[in-house]
């Protein structure tokens, strides 16, 4: 500033100034806010978003509260005791009924990571932890479903079972993909979102199946 | 309040800003007299009267979060403990795959939301704002409390977060060599999750210590100003230390 080089400033006046920093630029107001909360402010608001989320599913209304504090929590616990479920509970043997455990946890994990590369690569908006958070939420119909199996078939074992676990799976099946195409679809341009929807189809229907298909020891 | 070691934070920050904007000046005497050495031993835990006795110790300790501290290091260190020696506590694989899963998930939350801001100040997280974008966000906390981290927690931070990667990193490769591949989802899991923590906070770090000299602090903008710029001159550049280890 070659103009203010002769200007001179008296003493007894305060100049004052910020330089706002690039990176992480919060004004320290809220800085002390988020780096000095107490643990128990952390955890309880972490839980409390993830509660948030679950009742979001069961209710797929168009909120973006899904979509914009995404976490993992859900989905890790969601997929953890349908794989639970789906193992049968017992020891490492080869004549189990069901899939093996990390079977389960690869193919829910994996094809969640593919659909997600799928949408990004047909140009959705959508981030990558977004789309993950999603599907691993919406997978929630279909861990209720295979509980209810299991209960089911501790009941008994023959057609009448069977078609009552037809019915719930398929119910459960549908609502899954509703949800998650709910919030899924909105981010791609509307003559792609059938080349979206279709491996989220494919993707509950897989688990669907094993779900059906799961006989106990 | 705590005029003395606060201002001497802010000294610190102002003098690098001018040393590195203007090259190396030569030390100015101050208007009245005084030599510029006087307001730049602060560097030491000065005992002032205003602090509570509480607060004293506080600053004397080595630890100051005893907790998390235990807790930074607990959930690593059992999650490889349990990987290690898992055949001893049960014969199911399943037990051990999801005891070892979630204490990693407990690690990577409490080191990510919880140790990283108390033992070095420092935080990480994602942000989505309205049009949909995401952004990373890097935090550094830039002026260091009366509960702020002293060098050994610091130490011991890092070295928890550096060390346990690279010991995930052979278990990979002995699970691919040894060809028990039913342990690959764990432990490229575990790997995913420590780096992921380890990443994060090198960016926090370095990020903050690129834009330091270029920071003035709120806190200290209502500061008398002829003292701050006399403060500036005989400030040297390389008294900017990171002693406190909030850096």
């Amino acid at each position: 500033f070659p103009g203010l080089a002769d200007v001179s400033i008296p003493q007894d006046i305060p100049v004052e100034g910020e330089i706002t920093v690039p990176v992480g630029s919060h004004s320290p107001d809220e800085d002390y806010s988020t780096l000095d909360e107490p643990v128990k402010d952390t955890i309880m608001r972490d839980l409390k978003a993830v509660g948030k989320k679950f009742v979001h599913v069961m209710y797929p209304r168009k909120s973006s509260a899904l979509l914009r504090d995404w976490d993992l929590w859900g989905p890790l616990v969601l997929c953890v005791s349908l794989a639970l479920m789906l193992q049968g509970g017992s020891a490492d043997s080869k004549d189990d009924g069901g899939p093996q455990f990390a079977e389960v946890f690869v193919l829910i994990w994996f094809g969640a990571v593919v659909i997600t590369l799928n949408s990004k690569l047909l140009g959705g908006t959508i981030s990558f932890f977004q789309s993950l958070c999603v599907l691993g939420y919406c997978v929630m119909p279909l861990t209720v479903a295979m509980l209810v199996c299991r209960l089911v078939l501790l009941a008994s074992t023959g057609t009448v079972s069977f078609i009552i676990r037809l019915i719930v799976v398929g119910a459960m099946f549908g609502w899954s993909t509703l949800a998650s195409t709910a919030f899924l679809a909105d981010s791609q341009p509307p003559n792609r979102k059938a080349l979206v929807v279709y491996p989220i189809f494919l993707f509950y229907f897989v688990i669907s199946w094993m779900i059906l298909t799961f006989t106990p020891q | 309040p705590a005029a003395g070691p606060g201002a001497g934070a802010g000294m610190k920050q102002v003098g690098a800003a001018g040393a590195a904007g203007g090259g190396r000046l030569a030390r100015a005497v101050r208007a009245d007299g005084l030599p510029p050495q006087a307001l730049v031993d602060d560097t030491e835990d000065v005992s002032l009267d205003f602090g509570s006795e509480e607060e004293l110790a506080l600053r004397k300790a080595r630890i100051r979060h005893p907790l998390a501290t235990f807790f930074h290091l607990f959930f690593r260190v059992s999650a490889i403990v349990t990987y290690l020696f898992c055949d001893w506590f049960s014969n199911s694989f399943v037990a051990c795959f999801v005891t070892i899963l979630l204490l990693l998930s407990f690690d990577f939350w409490s080191v990510k939301n919880v140790t990283g801001r108390l033992l070095v100040g420092l935080r990480w997280w994602n942000q989505i704002d309205e049009d949909g974008k995401s952004h990373w966000v890097f935090e550094a906390k830039r002026v260091p409390t009366v509960s702020a981290s002293t060098e050994a927690e610091a130490r011991i931070f890092w070295l928890g977060l550096i060390i346990c990667p690279v010991i995930w990193t052979m278990f990979l490769f002995s699970t691919l060599f040894s060809l028990k591949l039913k342990w690959l989802a764990l432990v490229i899991a575990g790997i995913s999750l420590q780096t992921a923590n380890l990443y994060g906070y090198i960016h926090c770090k370095l990020g903050g210590q690129k834009n330091i000299n270029r920071v003035t602090s709120r806190l200290f903008g209502t500061a008398d100003v002829p003292m701050r710029q006399n403060r500036r001159i005989s400030q040297d550049g390389t008294e900017e230390h990171g002693k406190t280890g909030t850096r």
